[in-house]
């Protein structure tokens, strides 16, 4: 998994506390839900209304894939329409390129969906009377692009998606991982920058799941898009994201990359769903390592200038094989060509075990009470 | 409360009402009269100019193209000349007049409707009590407020059928739009369709096996109350088997039974075959 660039980029979509509450009496159950403190169930009881999404605010910049997982009822898939405006917000903004779709007129509104954001769904919804070709060219189509050139440029989007033999096929002559890559094909059609992925995976066989989500990141990172990607599954997110949202009840309540998700999860239903997740290719040698000093006063007599060397981002699969070939016990962790810290095999067992070292400090702290 | 007084009160206040409808309104209904035995009319010369060797063999070749089935084609045409050797090629095409002239009367006034009712359910429930009742009533009710206010003859059929043949299209259609699966819907949004591209690209797809089935059913309801119509001089194969009824001619009146089946065969066929063959259309169309 890569890490993020840590100097944020164009901001592409974001949100600003935006709520979404469904329900005739809307507006009443959100204010009392704020000042009078209401729980989600009172606000079904007293209005009838249902919190699907509250107070969220979150940023999808240029380049970046951004995962939004949870459970069923989480409030995800509310969340994803929220940045199309398929659901409108009932208070907040949501911007798309620093335009605020609630102030869009319809035809405006409709530009910003054919051009800008393109959309794939868990269901597929690939229409049932038209080709793959057809189908691939939709959006195209209803921006009023003429047959030959919405036609060539949907042959290319296939190409990509490697289906380009199938054009001429109905769907239902397609496996559901072959139809998902049409959905896909059909989103890129209209290159759009951002592309919003609704559990497009969910429905497949783990297999053929696992072979999408390589292929969903390396075509979005070669063709320059942004993503923002819903799952219920915390490895696919892993797999996929390069910043993940963990959402529980219409909240997001943890936010960051993968390994700071693994390493630090925020809460008790964080840490049960990181719990299963394998830290071998998620765990750095910066995260686990020990301070030189502390690791001398150990060793007395030991220097840290005679182990073998490895780099800050190495991972812990990468840190076994290095430490089980060299025969020795500890490795010197390098960045920018200084000893920054030394791996024990304690550490490395540790990290394995998915508890940081205590050196990067501001990371150690609530894992202790937060796996009880 | 005395019934007999009640009884002759309510009637009294229905003739009158009708009578003062036909009173003051005779010259609206006098211009429908004229419209709709025009439109007959039309249509049965259309059918008329043709000599019946030469029609049977149009109807037959049509029914080759839509249905792709040469023995189909040939039995058509072969049971329509029959119609003719039966001395009933008149009434025969006549009756196809009036079939054809209502129900695209019933078409154009049903599917709209029923469109309008599919994307509206608040005008869906205002038309389902509607045409329940209409549903639910036998037939020839509509064949007497038709004579009172149009008089013996081809209007007062036509409108009758016209009646009976709404329903089917107009709930199937209505039925067909509000189906549309909520993906698709989700998935014409998303990709920024306008309203009337959402209609057609993808509510109507959707749609089309429902609106045809109702344009079928409608096609067959009209069948059945156009014989029904014989009795107020409809003309045509209904007035044939009234008549033959009436003076117990049993031979003629099946004649006409065997040349009403023949037609309803071929049509119902032909209209199912169009279906298909609109649906390949519309594969095509992209």
């Amino acid at each position: 998994m890569k890490t993020t660039n840590d100097t944020p980029g164009d901001v592409l979509v974001s949100c600003q506390s935006v709520w979404k509450v469904f329900g005739k009496r809307a507006p009443e159950a959100m204010r009392a839900y704020l000042e009078r403190g209401l729980s989600k169930s009172q606000i079904l009881q007293d209005f009838g209304c249902v919190v699907g999404v509250s107070d969220v605010s979150m940023e999808l910049r240029r380049g970046e894939i951004f995962c939004i997982m949870g459970l069923s009822g989480s409030g995800k898939s509310t969340l994803i329409r929220l940045l199309n405006r398929l659901i409108t917000p009932t208070s907040g903004h949501v911007r798309v390129k620093g335009l605020d779709l609630a102030s869009l007129e319809a035809k405006a509104l409709r530009e910003v969906r054919a051009k800008h954001i393109g959309m794939v769904f868990q269901s597929v919804a690939l229409l049932p009377h038209r080709t793959v070709l057809e189908n691939a060219a939709f959006g195209l189509e209803v921006q009023g692009v003429g047959k030959a050139e919405r036609h060539k440029v949907a042959e290319q989007a296939l190409t990509k998606v490697g289906l380009a033999e199938w054009a001429g096929r109905y769907p239902d002559e397609l496996s559901g991982g072959m139809q998902q890559r049409v959905g896909l094909a059909r989103a890129i059609t209209s290159d759009p920058e951002v592309i919003l992925m609704d559990e497009p995976f969910s429905a497949l066989d783990p297999l053929i799941r696992r072979q999408l989500q390589d292929e969903f990141r390396q075509l979005t990172k070669s063709l320059g898009k942004s993503a923002v990607f819903i799952t219920h599954d915390l490895e696919e997110a892993i797999r996929i994201g390069d910043r993940i949202a963990i959402m529980k009840d219409g909240v997001i309540i943890q936010e960051g990359t993968a390994e700071d998700i693994v390493l630090n999860p925020k809460d008790a239903y964080v840490a049960e769903f990181v719990a299963g997740i394998s830290r071998l290719h998620l765990v750095r040698a910066h995260s686990i390592m020990t301070a030189v000093h502390a690791w001398r006063a150990s060793r007395p007599g030991a220097e840290a200038e005679s182990l073998a060397r490895v780099e800050a981002q190495a991972d812990l699969d990468e840190l076994i094989n290095l430490m089980v070939g060299s025969g020795s016990d500890a490795l010197a962790v390098v960045q920018k060509g200084a000893i920054v810290g030394v791996v024990t095999q304690s550490d490395l067992l540790r990290g394995v075990q998915g508890q940081a070292q205590e050196v990067p400090a501001v990371h150690a702290a609530p894992i202790g009470e937060a796996s009880l | 409360m005395n019934e007999p007084t009640f009884a002759t009160h309510f009637d009294e206040t229905v003739d009158g009402a009708l009578e003062w409808v036909s009173e003051h309104c005779a010259g609206f209904f006098d211009g429908l009269n004229a419209v709709l035995t025009g439109l007959y009319e039309a249509v049965f010369w259309g059918l008329k100019v043709v000599p019946y060797p030469g029609l049977a063999v149009l109807i037959g070749l049509l029914a080759w193209r839509l249905t792709a089935s040469r023995g189909f084609a040939l039995g058509a045409t072969l049971a329509l000349l029959l119609c003719a050797f039966m001395g009933l090629w008149q009434e025969t095409i006549s009756t196809l007049a009036l079939v054809l002239t209502a129900t695209t009367l019933a078409l154009a006034v049903g599917i709209p409707l029923g469109v309008a009712a599919g994307l509206s359910p608040a005008l869906n429930r205002t038309f389902e009590p509607l045409l329940d009742l209409i549903q639910t009533l036998p037939p020839y009710i509509y064949l007497l407020p038709a004579i009172a206010l149009l008089g013996y003859g081809t209007a007062t059929a036509l409108v009758a059928t016209f009646i009976v043949a709404v329903p089917p299209v107009l709930r199937l259609t209505a039925l067909g739009i509000s189906r549309t699966p909520r993906q698709f819907i989700e998935l014409g949004e998303a990709s920024g369709t306008s309203t009337a591209q959402l209609f057609f690209k993808i509510r109507v797809p959707f749609a089309l096996p429902s609106i045809m089935t109702g344009v079928n059913q409608s096609l067959m309801m009209a069948f059945g109350m156009v014989v029904i119509a014989g009795i107020v001089g409809s003309g045509g194969l209904g007035e044939v088997i009234y008549g033959a009824i009436r003076t117990l001619d049993i031979a003629r009146s099946i004649n006409g039974a065997i040349a009403i089946v023949i037609l309803t065969l071929i049509l119902d066929r032909l209209a199912q075959s169009a279906t298909r063959a609109g649906k390949e259309a519309l594969h095509e169309s992209h």
